[in-house]
């Protein structure tokens, strides 16, 4: 526990983001003499420091959220291609415009259940063939006029046209078509059957738009737009006629600031009070800093490796095994990731996914013996790693593993090249590439994705029958253990058999000011996967 | 006479910006990647990478995309970004504010400075005071500008939180928020551009003084700094007024690094920005804005040393 003044002075305001919640955890559980020693005990504070701690926690934690004051927040990307229309929407910037402007039909909780928005209720028929959504009324648009089931119809329909340009097109395959029902109640046609749809219609690019427009910053949002700059700046007001409690702010700004130093420094001197991506490099920095908090909400970013399974040398099995027996996992967590990440295991799913995550599935080692030995038998001595920064400590990763390897005796070399253009050059293309992937809402959606035989992202180039037949049970079944059950043998062969080397997951690292309340914690995006803007206050 | 050079020089930077704008068009073709696919990352499949290239018009050959954006670029208009469907003209238009106001006030400030203090060095060559001027602005110029930068955001804003760390504009500050708002760029880019100006001021000045027409002077009795003043000042402005030149058109379109450290939307940086998105109208905008303020400069200044030197003005 860091602060200035002395121990007895010591307000909930005061505290980092982990002491809150350890705080809050506490005030949940009773407030009893028990709740005021364990506190003292975990922190060191005196008796009466964590009396007086409880206290004030409780009260700000009552507190309705108070209105008013203006945040800033910046973002690690913008430029001229900062997008207006959600189906387009690529980077956090873009998303949290989106939040703030749009709604959609559903939103993640913190535990990334679905949640309703604009929509009510939401269910399936009996065999998941069709999703019928309630919609909510008496909702307006910013420009006066009311929300229908034909803005939802259109909205939902432009991700699935033959030339529709949507980023997640083919993550909404499963659809065939939005149909109106009546003025408020619209139903999902489906192809096949798919349990998780209320899910994936929390993701960003869902956001709901006005019948026939392509956003253009009209929407139902908690703020409006009031000026738009892209690579420059937005600025928004409160929306007063929102229909829910919420938009406590007068107004947001959102910005970038692309150097990483330069945007620490703007959390640290007040300039900014929300700022994603805190480089583990500057994990120290801000946590020494006095009025601001790093922010880390475990995530399942991976720091991956890919290795082409079609191809010389990952379609040897052994050399696959040997890149993950030299795989220093643990020291990677605790030392490139400085703690704010957890072990992989050469799969995409970690506890982040909560119940579907194969907890069971034995963690693999780092164990530069097998490494040898599995990369004798592939008859390889060598090989080369494209590495680009496309997530923090990635690099380090690398180098890492080359150290490792060169200790016995396999000459690992690594090609540096930089983020742009990466995606379409290297990725997918070269044998050997370093990957990351953004944390999908379901465990079936993320490894779909990635090992999806035949899938269009299928970046190890892995195809496993078996894979696509559990892929489509699971979405289908409704028993939690029958279920569990195959999301672990989807696990076992990603493990087993893919050309996937994950060592490890990083958080999602972001810096607040402390006088920030009601920050979310949803995992799939920086800050709370942007959904602050409707929640946050200003103590 | 002098007209005709005029002409001539802007004739000769019209073909510059033409041969400029070729090259930029065909380095920025053969980068990797094209808009669609940096706009679509990581998420791109064939289909919609094809609908995306079909909407933007990228599924036309190189050279018909180049030969209309130059008919389009003759008729004034600059087209619309692949990137993020904002007009150039709007992206461009509130930066080129920006950018101008930065190197306006870097000007107003580090001229005076440079020239008076390069003035002062050369009249006092060999003292104490020269010598903490010429080490000082040489280990300023050896210093990367990032450098400065960053020291300049640790000391200032960090630790004293004197002023803040980026140049966040909000729009409607008074004169005063603005200036502090600016301050620090405005500190890191008059340190840079004044070291190399005083430097070559009091070079200049130190290089006419070797001349027989000031020994004469001299022997006459004049005062140093009568001499310096009236006779060798005017003889070396060509080369001044050249450097002078050579830091404006380095700060409307060479600060990159200052403008991503402090966050400053100028237009260096939204030609990068470009450039990484592989938007050709933006890259080719901002390029034709850099040429031909480069061109315009170096014209400025070459008339400057033309008028104030009378061998030049009146040859043969």
């Amino acid at each position: 526990m860091k602060h200035n003044k002395s121990k007895s002075e010591l307000d909930y305001k005061d505290l980092t983001q982990s002491d809150k919640d350890l705080v809050a955890k506490l005030v949940k559980g009773g407030f009893s003499r028990r709740e005021v020693l364990k506190l003292s005990m975990v922190t060191g504070v005196s008796l009466v420091a964590a009396e007086h701690l409880l206290t004030d926690g409780k009260a700000v934690m009552a507190a309705t959220p108070k209105k008013g004051g203006t945040v800033r927040m910046a973002s690690s990307l913008h430029g001229p291609d900062d997008q207006t229309d959600p189906p387009q929407f690529t980077s956090t910037i873009d998303y949290t415009r989106g939040r703030a402007v749009y709604n959609g039909l559903i939103q993640h909780a913190n535990d990334l259940t679905p949640q309703p928005e604009l929509a009510t209720s939401f269910e399936p028929n009996a065999d998941a063939t069709e999703w019928t959504f309630k919609l909510r009324k008496g909702v307006d648009w910013h420009d006066g006029s009311k929300f229908t089931a034909d803005d939802v119809v259109w909205s939902m329909n432009r991700h699935l046209t033959e030339d529709s340009t949507s980023v997640i097109k083919s993550v909404l395959a499963t659809v065939k078509e939005w149909k109106k029902v009546g003025s408020h109640e619209v139903k999902a046609v489906m192809h096949s059957p798919n349990a998780d749809l209320p899910t994936l219609l929390g993701m960003f690019q869902n956001k709901v738009v006005k019948d026939g427009t392509k956003g253009d910053w009209i929407g139902t949002g908690p703020y409006t737009m009031e000026s738009f700059q892209p690579g420059v700046k937005s600025v928004h007001k409160r929306n007063e006629n929102y229909w829910r409690e919420g938009a406590n702010l007068d107004a947001i700004e959102v910005t970038g600031i692309t150097d990483t130093v330069a945007r620490v420094n703007a959390l640290i001197a007040g300039d900014m009070q929300l700022v994603v991506q805190i480089d583990p490099k500057a994990f120290r920095q801000v946590e020494g800093a006095d009025g601001v908090t790093l922010l880390s909400t475990p995530a399942a970013l991976q720091l991956g490796i890919c290795i082409l399974k079609n191809t010389k040398p990952g379609e040897s099995d052994d050399f696959v095994k040997g890149m993950q027996y030299i795989q220093d996992r643990k020291r990677i967590v605790k030392r490139v990731l400085k703690g704010k990440g957890s072990l992989g295991n050469d799969t995409p799913i970690s506890g982040a996914h909560g119940n579907d995550w194969c907890n069971e599935l034995p963690q693999r080692e780092f164990d530069p013996d097998k490494a040898k030995f599995h990369f004798k038998k592939s008859g390889e001595s060598g090989a080369e790693l494209f590495v680009a920064p496309v997530t923090p400590g990635i690099e380090d990763a690398a180098l890492l593993a080359q150290a490792n390897c060169a200790k016995i005796g396999f000459d690992l070399k690594l090609k540096k090249v930089p983020n742009d253009g990466y995606w379409g050059a290297v990725w997918m293309k070269e044998p050997m590439n370093v990957v990351t992937w953004n944390m999908r809402p379901t465990a079936n959606s993320q490894m779909a994705i990635q090992f999806g035989p035949g899938g269009n992202w299928n970046d190890t180039f892995w195809n496993n029958d078996r894979m696509g037949e559990l892929l489509k049970l699971s979405l289908a079944e409704t028993d939690t253990a029958k279920r569990h059950a195959m999301y672990c043998e989807m696990q076992t062969l990603i493990h087993e058999g893919s050309g996937m080397v994950i060592p490890a997951f990083s958080n999602i690292n972001d810096g607040i000011a402390n006088n920030v309340m009601g920050m979310p914690t949803v995992p799939l995006g920086q800050l709370g996967a942007c959904e602050w803007p409707e929640f946050i206050w200003l103590a | 006479m002098m007209l005709r050079m005029v002409w001539q020089r802007l004739g000769i930077g019209l073909a510059t910006l033409w041969v400029v704008s070729v090259i930029v068009f065909v380095a920025t073709s053969i980068l990797p990647g094209d808009v669609a696919q940096i706009i679509l990352g990581q998420a791109a499949t064939p289909e919609t990478l094809a609908a995306m290239r079909a909407e933007l018009g990228l599924d036309q050959p190189g050279y018909i995309r180049y030969f209309s954006w130059l008919g389009n670029m003759m008729t004034g208009d600059l087209g619309i970004s692949k990137a993020g469907g904002a007009t150039i003209s709007s992206l461009i238009g509130g930066r080129i504010g920006n950018t101008m106001m930065m190197a306006g006030l870097v000007a107003i400030i580090s001229i005076p400075i440079s020239v008076a203090l390069g003035l002062w060095a050369a009249m006092h060559p060999g003292t104490w005071l020269d010598r903490i001027v010429t080490f000082g602005t040489l280990s300023l110029i050896s210093v990367p500008e990032f450098f400065i930068a960053t020291v300049a955001v640790l000391i200032l804003a960090v630790h004293l939180h004197w002023l803040p760390s980026t140049a966040y504009m909000s729009g409607d500050e008074t004169f005063g928020q603005l200036m502090k708002a600016l301050a620090m760029p405005l500190i890191t880019l008059v340190i840079v551009v004044s070291a190399q100006m005083i430097r070559m001021t009091r070079a200049g000045i130190l290089n006419v003084m070797s001349s027989p027409y000031i020994e004469m002077a001299i022997l006459k009795g004049v005062p140093r700094g009568r001499i310096i003043l009236r006779h060798a000042f005017f003889n070396a402005i060509g080369p001044i007024i050249n450097v002078i030149a050579l830091n404006l058109a380095y700060l409307v379109s060479g600060v990159v690094i200052v403008e991503t450290i402090f966050a400053y939307p100028g237009l260096a940086k939204l030609m990068i920005d470009g450039v990484q998105t592989r938007d050709l109208p933006l890259v080719q905008a901002c390029a034709m804005i850099f040429c031909g303020t480069y061109v315009v400069l170096i014209l400025i200044a070459d008339v400057g040393s033309i008028v104030s030197n009378p061998r030049l003005r009146s040859p043969k």
